[in-house]
């Protein structure tokens, strides 16, 4: 792997626990499926992304406002991890670049990066509303705005889904294995990479300079 | 099993001038009992030039030097080690480990550099897993079955335990060791020697010798009057297995009260564990049995087991309260 320049982030999941509970809520009363027991937000989260990829008509207003709303409080009720600021804070210290790609929606983004006063630490931020897209329509836009290499740029994100919207898009697909059960199951597909915590994220990168310099 | 070449200088000078050549392509071979199995297990940190040292005349040696303490040639056998009538008389604590080292076959094999600078054993790394230390960047043993080979004191990249006994032994007697290197001899503490996960020359390893140095010696200072020592480690198997966790402790008493100690874990975390918060608990203390329990409750605050591994921190404090109990009944003796 070349030394990376830049790293992507999906909140839901690799900078946060998100709560099930509203992503859940919004696929059962927009897309009309039986809440799953699932307790991962992330889980929930994808499994919402896929319905709607997979939707065949366009939401309705009311619907996209419901959505935002739910939203809004799953982003209330994230617990961001205590290692963000400092291995964040690190990375952008070393001249990585930070972007937030997510399929929330813009309100949602900017509820979590001013709620946590992470606004600072991003290049950029890209998401539903701007991106035009979910899954991989973040990442390709920030590919394209911030003019970013394929090769040295990871995508990091806690599910199998997410490791293949990065895949797709040509970027390193970075595995976040908050769960040992899970991250089997992530390692399964191949990531280029699997980090246990966000504090490991520096010496990842310093390591890939390290290996490309011997 | 890839094809190697092997040289065999007679000198230090000579292996640093080959090592230095052929880069991380190169790696030091002397017992052979670590770098063998990691060419057949072929990994892909495993050399293709064997730099052999066992013809180098003087690094294979047991001497006392003239401050009473020992000196150790880093190619001497840890059976030579384990059966010196000096070593046991004067840090029969470090003796005892070695016996404990493996089985008597590997210890006629190995030699205590080796031991001491070792790659670690996790399961996946020697199954050939595309992990951090293999060419990978994932650590599966943080995922997988960590019951044994892994951390219970969290990680850096990799989470697997330093495995060597040697190291462990030798921390509490302020040992150090001595480097060749193109910039000449250098010398630092044991501690120093491997502090574990580091980042050297583009790899993941315990230590921190570089590519191009050797490890030449080993040096213990001479043994200070009225220190007790205890080792005691607990494996699967009775015999011929690596540390589930281990304890390698000194106190140093006057009279009855412990003015200084050493208090080394093994097995549990990524380098040989010095606990200074027990040695600073312990300090102007008493000794007795009754120490155990508030010894226990201070050790090991940052606790960090894996799914499968927290059992580790019970057996490392029940270590340290056999040992404790153990020293507070022996005659003074290091």
């Amino acid at each position: 792997m070349q030394p990376v320049e830049a790293i992507l982030f999906e909140p839901v999941g690799c900078l946060a626990e998100f709560p099930a509970e509203p992503f859940l809520e919004i696929a059962s009363r927009v897309f009309g499926r039986e809440r799953k027991p699932s307790q991962s937000g992330s889980r929930a989260y994808w499994h919402l992304l896929n319905l709607m990829e997979s939707a065949d008509r366009n939401l309705h207003v009311s619907e996209l406002e419901l959505i935002e709303s739910l939203e809004l409080q799953a982003v209330s009720g994230a617990a961001i991890y205590e290692d963000v600021v400092p291995a964040l804070s690190e990375l952008k210290a070393m001249n990585i670049q930070l972007f937030m790609a997510s399929s929330l929606s813009h309100t949602a983004i900017s509820r979590f990066l001013d709620g946590y006063s992470l606004r600072q630490l991003f290049s950029g931020a890209w998401d539903r509303d701007n991106s035009h897209g979910i899954k991989l329509g973040p990442i390709q836009a920030t590919m394209a705005s911030a003019n970013l290499k394929f090769d040295r740029t990871m995508f990091l994100t806690d599910t199998i889904e997410g490791l293949k919207a990065a895949g797709a898009c040509g970027v390193h697909p970075i595995a976040m294995m908050n769960d040992p059960d899970e991250g089997r199951r992530l390692a399964m597909h191949n990531p280029a990479g699997g980090i246990v915590s966000l504090h490991e994220l520096p010496d990842f990168i310093r390591l890939l300079v390290a290996e490309n310099a011997r | 099993m890839k094809n190697i070449s092997i040289y065999k200088p007679t000198s230090v000078e000579e292996a640093i001038e080959i090592l230095s050549r052929h880069g991380t392509e190169a790696g030091v071979y002397a017992g052979g009992t670590d770098l063998l199995i990691r060419l057949k297990n072929r990994l892909t940190q495993a050399p293709t030039y064997l730099v052999d040292i066992k013809h180098i005349d003087n690094l294979h040696y047991i001497k006392e030097d003239e401050q009473g303490g020992v000196r150790i040639g880093a190619a001497t056998k840890i059976a030579e080690v384990a059966n010196s009538d000096l070593l046991k008389k004067k840090y029969p604590m470090f003796v005892q480990a070695t016996n404990m080292i493996s089985s008597p076959e590997l210890r006629n094999a190995s030699t205590i550099g080796g031991d001491l600078l070792q790659e670690v054993w996790c399961q996946y790394l020697r199954g050939g897993y595309s992990c951090w230390r293999n060419g990978g960047h994932i650590c599966y043993g943080a995922i997988g079955d960590n019951s044994y080979y892994h951390s219970a004191m969290g990680g850096r990249l990799c989470y697997a335990v330093y495995p060597g006994d040697a190291a462990t032994a030798l921390i509490p007697y302020d040992a150090t060791a001595k480097l060749a290197t193109p910039a000449g001899p250098r010398e630092l503490s044991i501690e120093h020697l491997v502090p574990g996960d580091m980042m050297v020359d583009g790899r993941i390893q315990s230590h921190v010798v570089r590519y191009n140095e050797i490890l030449t010696e080993v040096l213990i200072p001479a043994p200070k009057p009225n220190v007790r020592a205890s080792f005691e480690k607990l494996r699967p198997r009775g015999v011929w297995d690596f540390a589930m966790a281990s304890l390698a402790m000194t106190l140093e008493l006057q009279g009855q009260t412990i003015v200084d100690s050493r208090v080394v874990f093994g097995g549990i975390s990524g380098k040989p564990l010095r606990e200074t918060a027990v040695e600073n608990f312990l300090k102007g203390k008493t000794l007795n049995a009754d120490l155990k329990d508030q010894a226990m409750a201070a050790a090991l605050a940052n606790a960090a087991p894996l799914k499968y591994n927290a059992m580790k921190i019970d057996m490392a404090k029940g270590l340290l309260a056999s040992g404790l109990v153990k020293l507070s009944t022996s005659a003074a003796t290091a």
